[in-house]
């Protein structure tokens, strides 16, 4: 059972395992060098990219590879994981995410104790995460999914002296197992509904008996239970005190890279199945796929969700003072966008949605690493603190500055290009869809006044004296965060002026995911 | 070689603001007149040639309703004759306003300030003159309106000067609305031409290789069509200060001199005739917007011609000469000779440009803008003096003045334009009308300010000569207001106005058009003599209290009460809409806004109750929402969907 092709099939997910092994056993044979959990946990997951992206180039076919449940010969419905190229699109942007997540942390305090729990635990969420992009399973993605949930469960709290953090564990470990509850009883009413689990007998017999309600009220659990990941309106409370609890680069992580997995997860039970039989007939036209695919009242739902979920994030953070929660609920309006998506659920959207995933790793990863530095320098957490930095560290506000205007969604920014195609995608969709536009127009409107407040405290208001006098703000940053800012930045930016080269990977990466089974 | 050049444009715009000075304003201006000069050499050394450098920024897939081709977003580069000579004009006036600015805006605060926005300005004009597509077109055609906006109200701390900015600001945003809306009536003519015109997804661009996209494709009769190209002229209306647009130009002098030189003589406010032209090779006018056009830019002529008869205020009377001169363009445009419309532009930056800075130069000296205050300063202002006659001997289109030939072209192409549609002469006549009045009031401000032989207000502080970095524009300028007349008779620069439909301008030879020649300086130099008459050796002529004129004067002064009623409409309608709007900031906004923060400063107090609660709240959200769900999903919805005919 165990052949070559196993292992080459898992070539990313080894990659991550292992380095997330070796740290493990450097701690326990005595290393106690940050650097050194650090290099590995960059290296592993440099490499894991390579092998994603080498998988990438060399075939943009529809399905690469599958895995047999059991065994080898079995067909494609009784695969617990499929390898698409949509897929293998967002293993790689889990692989960017976590990598400046993990090139950032390089920088902090080198006597940290807890180095080899943290770097170790990244790259068991990132596992968990890359596991997700190829299921072709339900039960297989809630599995990866619940992976990746204790990684970043114990990663929240991992400081363990903190009690800020301690608290954001427990309630992200509370509700996480609420909603992990939710969605595998989801899970098991779809079993009831049509005796099985995998992406395709889910499609053919969808196909055969269309929706009971037992499947419905699946589904109901299934939003609610992977909304909970997507932090979707009202399932998003929990996410404004955990990011503002944990650790700044956790919140990074979890903000710019975990959460990320809920959309792709929507993507397969929502727009997919993956792998429809071929003997369904051509069930996805390139304009249209969902209406057969998703009930109308299931779109409908989402539809509500989406509009719901921008508008409530933007409205809370209009008046936030404190910036890691003002983030947070910014990150809770983009996943609002991100929806958009999944309801449309054409070719243009899924990929409008997927460049919305891009953007939305190197602004708000970025900018939460941004908010690690300068809370490092020892400024306060609320924006108020925050007044003056402009003159005060030039660089770093300009790039938090283009990290905003990107969020905000201004020309020449990736930002912008991602709510461009992804609200033209709905208006071209015609119907119903077109309101989802205009939300998301409105509220990128919204928007821009809490990110421009933010900027006007940091360009134009005078620092307090106290601050203006504080030494610790000219120390420098270090080199790994300040790389891996400027990754972010310079990608923000050259994705903002020339977005084609990823934007055509993408659209015939969505493309083939829609085609699947046709 | 384009491309450098717009590099050169938005390299400058942040070293300009760098620097506290404006030598190197200046410097990174000549640079960009050398690129420009370089530019229209290689088009006169090929003829008709069309170089179009473009990067497609966005390229997405259509959908069979709308846009079946997909589109695009382009921005890119077009160096065609027409914005070649575009290009010249900028850069050439641009780079001599801002050596003249040196010297005039010497003792002003906010220098970086006023060299940034000026920089702003031509790197925003140049882009717009090179653009290659209709949306490019309109991001620039914004951004110099932004830059007037700010250039207008440069003395903010002058109410006048903010409220003339404002008004600048929002009477041409009636031109842009109408403008934008012109480009969607296109986007659409394109959606629903069945995918044959592939306009879209080019990414909106004027010319598809050297031949026009939209000219040809759309037939040329639409209704839909006409309609686009009545917007097209209600963009340029709004932009060259075209009747009913007009009125916010005499007020946008409230601006520093060498601004309204650059952008509200020679640049900006051409931007809109360069719309046309570029409208009317390009995406093409039906008869009827011919006609139109025809009108508006013919009564514009003599409309604007009268109000400047009577002013006081020496940069009015030239802002008022500059919306007639736009006028006479308009119209040549309208008559279906672009190129004529072109170099009418081209002339006609060079001559008022030196008009304005001649007339900055004279209120630097004496520090007013009252004519009637001036007088005799043309012993004290030597160079001044020679410089504002040539200034209005070309405008009056006395030969061998450069204003001459091109006025002269705009007359016989009309005239030649009447011969197959009646419906022109009446505008043909106003045209005519207007030689006579744009003599007459030139060469009274002239006369006001120069003749006689002392001030006629003694409180004036002495009068002197600009220092040379003000001087050497003016020499410049005069040089070009005398030789550029001639330009078209060397053919490799006629080849440059030689494109379009009608290519063979100028037409200046033949009998008819001496007959029309001789007419045209006929009636200027009556009016030059007449204004000799009047205002000549420092007489100061008043119209007797009695007169039956002075009813005219008084409505000719107050500009036909067309800005009080404008004001009148306006107040009307903004403190009708702003006691709403009071009402809805007060009640609405406020309400809101406060109930938000209420709601948030409730909610986070909620979220800091301490964590047991506050998990257990968290988890009944989660309930709630998955009950709401699963009602929605099975009860209400397939109801919902079930009355609305869904699946």
């Amino acid at each position: 059972m165990f052949e070559t092709d196993f292992i080459a099939t898992f070539t990313p997910e080894l990659l991550v395992l292992g380095a997330a092994l070796l740290i493990f056993l450097l701690d326990v044979v005595g290393v106690r060098r940050l650097e050194a959990f650090g290099a590995v946990a960059v290296s592993g997951i440099s490499l894991a990219f390579l092998a994603v992206v080498a998988d990438l180039g060399f075939a943009p076919l529809a399905v690469l590879r599958t895995i047999p449940a059991g065994s080898v010969d079995l067909p494609l419905s009784a695969s617990l994981t499929a390898v698409t190229s949509l897929g293998l699109v967002f293993q790689a942007i889990f692989l960017v995410s976590a990598f400046l997540v993990a090139l950032a942390s390089l920088s902090r305090p080198s006597g940290e104790r807890g180095a080899a729990v943290f770097f170790g635990l990244v790259l068991m969420a990132t596992l968990g995460m890359l596991l997700a992009a190829v299921a072709n399973d339900l039960i297989f993605l809630l599995l990866s999914v619940e992976v990746t949930g204790i990684a970043t469960y114990l990663l929240v709290g991992y400081t363990r002296k903190d009690a800020r953090s301690l608290e954001a564990a427990m309630k992200f470990y509370i509700v996480g197992a609420l909603s992990s509850t939710l969605s595998f009883f989801g899970a098991s009413l779809l079993f009831g509904a049509y005796g099985g689990t995998g992406f395709l007998v889910l499609a053919r017999q969808t196909a055969a008996l269309g929706y009971p309600a037992l499947a419905l009220a699946g589904y109901a659990l299934l939003i609610a239970g992977l909304g909970f990941k997507l932090t979707l309106v009202p399932f998003h409370a929990w996410a404004v005190d955990v990011y503002d609890g944990a650790p700044d680069d956790v919140s990074a992580f979890l903000a710019g890279g975990s959460k990320k997995i809920g959309i792709f997860a929507f993507f397969l039970v929502f727009v997919g199945p993956v792998l429809a039989a071929p003997a369904l007939g051509r069930w996805c036209s390139l304009s249209r796929c969902s209406t057969l695919q998703l009930p109308a009242t299931v779109e409908l739902a989402l539809g509500i969700i989406a509009i719901l979920t921008m508008t409530v994030g933007n409205v809370l953070a209009l008046m936030q003072p404190e910036m890691k929660r003002l983030l947070a609920y910014s990150s809770i309006s983009q996943a609002g966008y991100m929806l958009i998506g999944v309801v449309v659920g054409t070719s243009a959207a899924l990929t409008g949605t997927t460049l919305q995933v891009v953007a939305h790793v190197f602004m708000k990863a970025g900018a939460f690493l941004v908010v690690a530095a300068v809370v490092g320098l020892g400024v306060g957490p609320r924006v108020d603190d925050w007044k003056g930095l402009g003159r005060r560290r030039p660089y770093l506000m300009l790039a938090f500055a283009l990290m905003l205007l990107s969020l905000a969604g201004v020309p020449l920014t990736v930002g912008f290009v991602s709510k461009f195609v992804l609200f033209s995608s709905a208006v071209q969709a015609e119907g119903w869809f077109v309101w989802l536009a205009v939300a998301g127009l409105l509220n990128s409107a919204l928007s821009v006044f809490y990110y421009v407040r933010v900027l006007k405290s940091v360009y134009l208001d005078a620092p307090a004296p106290s601050a203006a006098a504080d030494a610790r703000l000219d120390r420098p940053i270090g080199v790994g965060r300040t790389a891996a800012i400027a990754i972010a930045v310079i990608a923000i930016v050259a994705l903002g002026i020339d977005p084609q080269p990823i934007l055509g990977g993408i659209q015939s990466a969505t493309t083939h995911f829609l085609q699947i089974g046709a | 070689m384009a491309v450098s050049f717009v590099l050169v444009g938005l390299l400058g715009d942040r070293l300009k603001k760098l620097e506290h000075g404006g030598w190197v304003a200046v410097g990174f201006a000549g640079a960009a007149m050398v690129v420009a000069v370089l530019v229209v050499a290689a088009e006169m050394l090929h003829p008709s040639h069309y170089s179009d450098q473009s990067f497609t920024w966005l390229q997405l897939p259509g959908s069979p309703g709308a846009f079946p081709n997909g589109f695009s977003l382009v921005i890119g580069v077009l160096v065609d004759p027409i914005s070649a000579l575009m290009l010249l004009v900028v850069t050439v006036v641009g780079f001599l306003v801002m050596l003249y600015s040196i010297g005039y805006m010497h003792a002003d605060r906010g220098l970086p300030r006023y060299y940034a926005e000026l920089s702003l300005f031509l790197t925003a004009m140049t882009g717009l003159v090179v653009s290659d597509n209709l949306l490019e077109f309109f991001l620039f055609w914004e951004l110099v309106g932004v830059c007037s906006y700010f250039l207008i109200g440069f003395y903010y701390e002058k109410p006048s000067a903010a409220s003339a900015a404002k008004e600048a600001f929002l009477v041409t945003r009636v031109g842009d609305v109408l403008f934008l809306l012109g480009i969607f009536i296109y986007f659409t003519i394109d959606a629903t031409a069945g995918g044959g015109l592939g306009w879209a997804a080019s990414g909106f661009k004027f010319v598809n290789g050297s031949t026009p996209f939209l000219a040809g494709a759309m037939g040329g009769s639409s209704t839909l069509q006409t309609v686009a190209g009545l917007m097209m002229l209600a963009g340029a209306a709004g932009k060259s200060a075209q009747f009913p647009l007009h009125t916010w130009l005499p007020d946008a002098m409230e601006g520093p001199t060498t601004v309204s030189a650059l952008i509200h003589a020679a640049t900006m406010v051409a931007a809109g005739v360069y719309l046309l032209v570029v409208a009317s090779l390009f995406l093409g006018f039906t008869p009827d917007d011919r006609l139109a056009i025809v009108a508006v830019g013919g009564f514009t002529t003599f409309f604007a011609a009268t109000m400047a008869v009577v002013h006081p205020d020496i940069k009015r009377v030239i802002a008022y000469s500059t919306i007639s001169q736009l006028g006479y363009m308009v119209l040549a445009v309208g008559a279906g000779f672009a190129m004529v419309g072109m170099y009418h532009l081209f002339t006609h930056a060079f001559f008022k440009a030196l008009l304005f800075l001649a007339a900055g130069s004279v209120i630097h000296a004496v520090g007013t803008q009252d004519l009637f205050k001036m007088g005799g300063l043309r012993r004290p202002m030597r160079v001044t003096a020679a410089a504002f006659a040539i200034g209005a001997l070309s405008l009056s289109g006395i030969p061998p003045f450069a204003g001459f030939f091109s006025k002269d072209d705009v007359l016989s192409s009309v005239y030649t334009a009447a011969q197959s549609h009646p419906a022109y002469w009446p505008f043909l006549i106003l045209a005519y009308a207007t030689v006579f009045l744009t003599a007459y009031y030139i060469f009274r401000a002239f006369f006001l300010a120069f003749s006689g032989d002392k001030t006629r207000d003694p409180t004036l502080p002495h009068p002197h000569e600009a220092p040379w970095v003000m001087r050497l524009p003016l020499y410049i300028l005069s040089g070009l207001a005398i030789v550029a007349g001639v330009f078209p008779f060397v053919p490799s620069f006629a080849s440059l106005l030689s494109i379009g439909a009608n290519g063979n301008v100028p037409p200046v030879f033949g009998t008819t058009d001496l007959i029309l020649s001789a007419l045209s300086v006929g009636l200027g130099a009556a009016g030059i003599l007449l204004a000799q008459a009047l205002w000549g050796n420092g007489r100061v002529y008043v119209l007797a209290p009695e007169s039956a004129l002075q009813p005219v004067r008084t409505i000719l002064l107050n500009r036909y009460y067309m800005k009080a009623g404008y004001d009148e409409l306006g107040l009307r309608l903004v403190y009708g809409g702003s006691r709403i709007a009071d009402f809805f900031e007060r009640y609405v906004i406020d309400g809101t806004i406060r109930g938000i923060e209420r709601l948030a400063a409730r909610l986070s107090g909620t979220l800091r109750q301490g964590q047991t609660g506050l998990v257990s709240d968290y988890a009944s959200y989660v309930v709630a929402g998955v009950v709401g769900l699963l009602i929605l999903l099975l009860f209400v919805a397939p109801f919902v969907l079930a009355s609305v005919g869904g699946p």
